[in-house]
């Protein structure tokens, strides 16, 4: 006897039917056979093949029950078992109609047909390895196997017909491409024209596939990716002796794909894809190693992450609802999936954000909740085996994705059971999320124009500027290599030259600290500025991404400019320099006062602005200020806690 | 795999049969619940029990169990 893992789902499953309690359990299978492997799934397929379904409906009067009739051009009795394996993961209870070997000519023609008495809502008709080949006369050669298939492709395509004129409205015929086999190709020992029948091979592939019109009741199953993925295709002995020709590998590969057809075809495709982020989107923890710190790029790790991402976009891009669910606090998972642009996910990708530290159950469903969507359509996606459970736990017939700590399989594992899969494609999936995102931006703007003030003033923001300590010098190059949304003049220094421009005479590095009743961010921010002629140069303005809109940004440049004014200067001269994300900074610059001084260099480089500090706005009310400005003469303070009246 | 009634056991745990040791001689036409499919099932788990291959051939021609039996264990 083969070994077993004493809980293994087959183990359970023929506890299970020795006791009789198969039947009465059938609402357990897509959980118990969630996670189970080949073998599992071979083993409980033999033990279903055999299930009454009448047996099944007699518990649960509301399994939703699918009439498949099964033909090929072989034996096709092996399909069953993996077929009910493959259903029964996803709650179907099938009856079958099975064809004897080689009718499917006969019963896919004939009106009056046992198949077309099932009143079949999807017929398989299986083409084995030897399909066209059983048409091949020996001795052969690569034209023979072209016309032998063209004459094949011909017929498949009346029997489509026959099967949309006779099957139940609305009936699907799922047809299969025929895998070629090395033991065909390489009776031809010229490599010309084993190439010349890999050519016509290929072709005959095509137009099968090019058959398929889902909607209109075909399709083509391509097992390609099923034998690449390494399933074997034949099966020489069962093929000789007993016509069949499906080894077990492709017959499984082949369930599990006309499975997740069956279930679109059905429309539970799911809809939403609920995704945590720590080890799931990104490498790293965002707690520990902070929004910057994360990443999905840069390192081989962090590569991993980053194709994991673009999978998932170009699921989103099919209409696939994206939303996160994080246990962190909300803060710092914004700052992060803002400060990131080189993922390719980013906040705008998210229809909506949980991050919080309540149970993921209980974020599934509110996240269900907020897009009006079942709990049961999402998919769950975390590394962490204790949230995969507590959501299979917490949240029936939701899908679990079994990830963990290897980022490299993510998208095989998020794609293996095909969740998102249905039969076409309309305008309105590949509409869906846009919808969503607008009716997220219109809830963004309302809780907004309700609260937005009350949150900032609750927020308890305290920024302090001053002079940067010698160790700081490291911290604001930093700052200024890494930044790129608010880096205002594109200013890169290392931290010898952060060093140099403070001893220079007039030369000022001014560290900015960021805190609120969060956190404290510590030095979020610099700015460089030298005394000349009168005016005050502010050569670098820098902003870490995580301290952004909370209203630190006006009140450094607010409080730089009444600090200039305080200090004697006539005027704060500056620039903006364009860098890959600082357009919006241009704007800050003018609604501050600022007005151009110089036009745009040649080739994206800078403009000069001037600001004559005559009339200076408002500092942010909720931001409690506190910035020191030394001079020649000793030190300028500016400070606010409430509204500014100057 | 030293006796027929291990393979009997063999087919009621993965095929979910529901056979007694009795069954070993009875014409496999006359089994109840005995389908011909469970002949190629049986193939591929006696091959994974013995760790190698049985004459196909010869076992789907077999008539009871017991040939069965016999053609797998002494080929």
């Amino acid at each position: 006897m083969a070994e077993h893992r004493p809980e293994s789902p087959a183990d359970l499953l023929r506890a299970l039917h020795e006791r009789g309690g198969t039947a009465a359990a059938h609402p357990e299978l897509p959980r118990l056979l969630a996670r189970a492997g080949a073998d599992d799934l071979a083993a409980a397929g033999r033990l279903l093949a055999g299930l009454d379904p009448d047996e099944v409906l007699r518990h649960h009067p509301g399994t939703p029950t699918v009439r498949i009739a099964v033909t090929g051009r072989g034996t096709v009795t092996e399909a069953v078992p993996p077929l009910a394996a493959e259903l029964a993961r996803h709650g179907l209870l099938p009856r079958f109609h099975l064809s004897g070997s080689g009718t499917y000519v006969g019963d896919l023609s004939d009106p009056h047909s046992a198949l077309y008495a099932h009143r079949p809502e999807v017929t398989l008709c299986l083409l084995d390895p030897w399909t066209v080949w059983d048409a091949v006369p020996v001795p052969w050669q690569p034209l023979d196997v072209s016309v032998a298939a063209e004459r094949q492709l011909r017929l498949l395509s009346q029997l489509a017909e026959a099967h949309a004129a006779h099957a139940p409205a609305g009936a699907v015929l799922v047809l299969n491409t025929v895998p070629l086999l090395r033991r065909h190709t390489h009776q031809l020992t010229s490599h010309a024209h084993r190439a010349e029948l890999g050519g016509l091979w290929r072709q005959f592939t095509a137009d099968l596939l090019f058959l398929a019109r889902p909607s209109a009741g075909l399709a083509v199953l391509d097992l390609e990716p099923v034998t690449s993925a390494g399933a074997r295709a034949d099966d020489p002995r069962l093929g000789a002796y007993a016509d069949a020709h499906c080894a077990g590998p492709l017959l499984a590969g082949y369930a599990r794909e006309a499975a997740h057809l069956v279930r679109g075809l059905r429309g539970a495709a799911k809809k939403c894809l609920v995704l945590d982020l720590d080890g799931t989107l990104w490498d790293g923890v965002l707690a520990e190693d902070g929004p910057r710190g994360v990443s999905a790029a840069g390192s081989l790790r962090g590569a991993a992450f980053g194709a994991f991402q673009r999978t998932v976009k170009q699921l989103a891009s099919q209409g696939v609802l994206l939303a996160v669910c994080s246990k962190n606090d909300p803060g710092p998972v914004a700052r992060a999936l803002a400060c990131h642009p080189e993922f390719p996910l980013g906040a705008g990708d998210f229809q909506t954000v949980v991050a919080d530290w309540g149970s993921k159950a209980e974020g599934v469903r509110t996240i269900a909740a907020r897009l009006g969507i079942a709990p049961e359509s999402v998919v769950f996606a975390d590394d962490l085996r204790f949230e995969q459970e507590s959501v299979a736990a917490g949240v029936p017939g939701a899908a679990v994705l079994p990830l963990d700590g290897e980022p490299a399989l993510h998208p095989e594992r998020l794609l293996a059971d095909g969740w998102f899969d249905t039969p076409d494609l309309t305008d309105e999936d590949r509409r869906r999320p846009a919808r969503y995102a607008e009716r997220a931006a219109r809830d963004r703007l309302r809780t907004k124009a309700v609260d937005h003030h009350a949150f900032l003033a609750g927020l308890g923001v305290r920024v302090e500027v001053g002079p940067a300590q010698d160790h700081e010098t490291a911290r604001v190059s930093q700052l200024s290599l890494r930044t790129n949304r608010f880096n205002l003049t594109g200013a890169r220094l290392s931290t010898e030259e952060v060093r140099r421009y403070a001893a220079a005479p007039g030369g000022l590095v001014l560290a900015v600290r960021v805190a609120d009743r969060f956190g404290d961010d510590g030095v979020a921010g610099a700015a460089l500025a030298r005394t000349g002629e009168g005016a005050l140069h502010l050569d670098a303005l820098l902003l870490s991404c995580r301290v952004l809109g909370r209203g630190v940004e006006e009140a450094v440049l607010g409080g730089l400019l009444r600090a200039a004014r305080g200090t004697g200067h006539t005027a704060v001269h500056t620039c903006w320099r364009p860098t890959r994300a600082n357009a919006a900074l241009r704007g800050l610059l003018e609604t501050h006062g600022f007005r151009p001084r110089t036009a745009p260099e040649a080739g994206g480089g800078a403009t000069g602005y001037t600001h004559p500090l005559g009339h200076i706005g408002d500092l942010p009310g909720h931001v409690e200020l506190r910035l020191r400005l030394p001079h020649r003469d000793g030190e300028t303070e500016v400070s606010a806690c409430a509204p500014s009246r100057n | 795999m030293r006796t027929v009634e291990e393979l009997i056991e063999l087919a009621n745990t993965e095929l979910g049969t529901a056979l007694r040791p009795a069954d070993a001689a009875v014409e496999l036409a006359q089994l109840d619940g005995w389908d011909s499919v469970h002949l190629l099932r049986l193939v591929a788990l006696l091959e994974t029990a013995l760790g190698r291959r049985v004459p196909v051939d010869r076992m789907l021609e077999a008539r009871t169990l017991r040939e069965i039996w016999a053609v797998a264990v002494h080929p």
